[in-house]
């Protein structure tokens, strides 16, 4: 007998449960998450463990820090960086992040996952965003890992806890939140480089240093702009999620981490529309 | 209502046009054998069915619906070029992810239901990487089978199937068809075994449809011919090649006469000129010799 043919379309929810379940599932299957998870941790305990550096003189070595705090943090922002050492806070971990997401988008156009999903699915942007979301939570751990590396080491060193409890929360909490606005770059950047796992890997890197905030940080400064200018884009924003750690930084943080992950989740989603998946 | 229904297609790769003005209809319950030399354009039209690619022109309806239909997508299965499998995980770990991302309600009876339709259920633990390149293949159709697709788009499933293999995903696809509201278009080299299931067909040569036909047109339109071995097969071919128009030596060493003409006449004719033919018989031209004569050229 003839079966009843239904065309119902799945719900949003219907279609982003699923996604998110399968995301999630090849996240906690996926060994480089712990790696980087571990990277994350070691680099922090590492540093503050173990860097020291000449004095002024040039003489007798001292510890790059002298409290916890500048761990977790740059005292300054880093785009007037005096020494490669101020890149050890904990910005590095969306440049590990960018590294693990083109590995996890990378899996899934090598694999062939990606022809099979979009055979069933009509919604490109549904990719988008369960990337971005189950990248954002696995960037999100790293921030929790380096916390307790960065602790851990701190007090080995036995640096100085003086640190507002209040503050260290609002700053950890807007890298947190940071990180959904750097998953959805890398997402959307590994959506254009699909075809060349290297350049993905490559693009990912080299944004993820914030590089780019140095010429926006020249154009302010050329433009007698306010500093806070630089507060819109991803890297300045999770610059001064540490730099002035409260509710209204969190906020901030909050609107223009969102404000990107809408940007370029669109962007790539129109992308995968537009071009061919291979 | 037809399963998918192709007008005027087109699609450009930069200035080189991959498929032009393809159409093409696949009537539901039909097993639709999509036949074409590489790089005719069989995948690229299959991916555009699939909505894998974007189109350059013309339309896709399936089952009356654009083809980039969510309701319509997801009930399309599909297997192009290779199984979207992860390597490091399990048969069934896949089959699940799949499954998830399908929302299929009782996902595990779901999962066990295909395998042992493809007889894989006990290679279900085993990773994907380390399964045979016919396992690969059972394990892709499997995943396409989930959520019981109204439309399967399958691109070469044959490649890699041993005998046995290929017996089963016959036995599956004319499953599958069976009550007449599922499709399947499936593409393949090996026409032998695509003449064994398909119900329709078509032919494309250059990102066109140069061919449409029912398993009973193609029939039709295949041509009979008598094949005979004689002891003195050069003299046989001369003298047949006299009298009838087509004669030629087949691979096994047959003389083929495909002149309208009775065994009969054919071994009289040869006997009155001295000739004893020692085996004849009648047959007829299969899928692939029609194929081939189509690429000729040919009728």
């Amino acid at each position: 007998m003839a079966r009843e043919l239904k065309f119902e379309s799945p719900s949003f929810a219907k279609r982003m449960k699923g996604m998110l379940g399968v995301d999630l599932y090849r996240l906690f299957h996926t060994p480089m998450f712990y790696i980087f998870l571990g990277i994350a941790a070691i680099i922090p305990a590492m540093v503050s463990a173990m860097t020291m550096m000449p004095d002024q003189n040039g003489n007798t070595m001292e510890p790059l820090y002298s409290n916890v705090w500048q761990i977790m943090a740059a005292s300054e922002p880093l785009y007037v960086i005096r020494g490669i050492a101020d890149y050890a806070n904990m910005n590095m971990v969306f440049i590990f992040g960018g590294i693990m997401v083109s590995i996890f988008i990378g899996h899934d156009y090598k694999s062939g996952y990606v022809k099979q999903l979009f055979t069933t699915h009509a919604k490109k942007q549904d990719y988008m965003l369960s990337k971005t979301l189950v990248c954002a939570f696995a960037m999100a751990c790293m921030c929790v890992t380096y916390l307790i590396g960065g602790i851990a080491g701190g007090l080995f060193a036995g640096y100085a806890w003086d640190v507002n409890f209040g503050s260290l929360l609002m700053a950890i909490l807007g890298k947190m939140i940071m990180s959904l606005g750097w998953a959805s770059l890398y997402t959307f950047l590994n959506i254009i480089f699909r075809k060349y796992f290297g350049i993905s890997i490559a693009s990912s890197f080299f944004f993820g240093t914030g590089i780019l905030i140095i010429g926006a940080a020249a154009i302010v400064e050329n433009l007698s702009l306010p500093t806070a200018f630089l507060n819109l884009f991803l890297y300045g924003s999770s610059v001064n999620a540490c730099l002035v750690s409260n509710f209204g930084t969190l906020l901030t943080c909050i609107a223009v981490s969102v404000c990107w992950t809408l940007f370029y989740n669109l962007l790539g989603a129109r992308i995968l529309w537009k071009s061919d998946v291979y | 209502m037809n399963a998918i229904e192709i007008k005027n297609l087109s699609k450009n790769f930069g200035p080189k046009q991959a498929v032009c003005g393809l159409d093409m209809t696949v009537p539901m319950g039909a097993i639709y054998g999509f036949i074409g030399e590489n790089g005719s354009g069989k995948s690229t039209t299959q991916k555009m069915i699939c909505g894998l690619i974007p189109i350059s022109g013309g339309s896709v309806r399936l089952y009356g619906k654009d083809h980039t239909d969510e309701g319509v997508r997801a009930r399309v299965g599909g297997l192009i070029e290779a199984p979207g499998c992860f390597p490091g995980l399990t048969v069934w770990d896949n089959m699940m992810l799949q499954a998830a991302n399908l929302s299929i309600p009782n996902a595990e009876e779901e999962v066990i239901k295909v395998l042992k339709m493809v007889r894989m259920e006990g290679a279900a633990g085993n990773k994907f990487k380390n399964c045979s390149l016919g396992m690969k293949q059972r394990v892709g159709i499997a995943m396409a089978l989930l959520g019981e697709p109204s439309l399967l788009v399958l691109d070469e499933p044959l490649n890699g199937l041993d005998a046995d293999g290929m017996r089963i995903m016959r036995e599956v696809f004319t499953d599958i068809v069976k009550d007449g509201t599922r499709s399947i278009l499936v593409s393949s080299h090996l026409l032998g075994e695509l003449q064994k299931v398909a119900t329709h067909y078509g032919i494309i040569r250059h990102g066109k449809m140069i061919a449409q036909m029912t398993a009973q047109e193609l029939d039709a339109s295949c041509r009979t011919y008598i094949a005979l071995k004689a002891e003195e097969m050069k003299k046989a071919k001369n003298l047949l090649g006299c009298s009838y128009s087509r004669v030629e030596t087949d691979e096994a060493g047959f003389l083929r006469v495909y002149d309208q003409t009775t065994a009969e006449a054919v071994v009289t004719y040869l006997y009155e000129n001295g000739v004893i033919v020692t085996e004849i018989m009648t047959d007829k031209i299969g899928l692939e010799e029609y194929y081939t004569d189509l690429m000729k050229g040919g009728k």
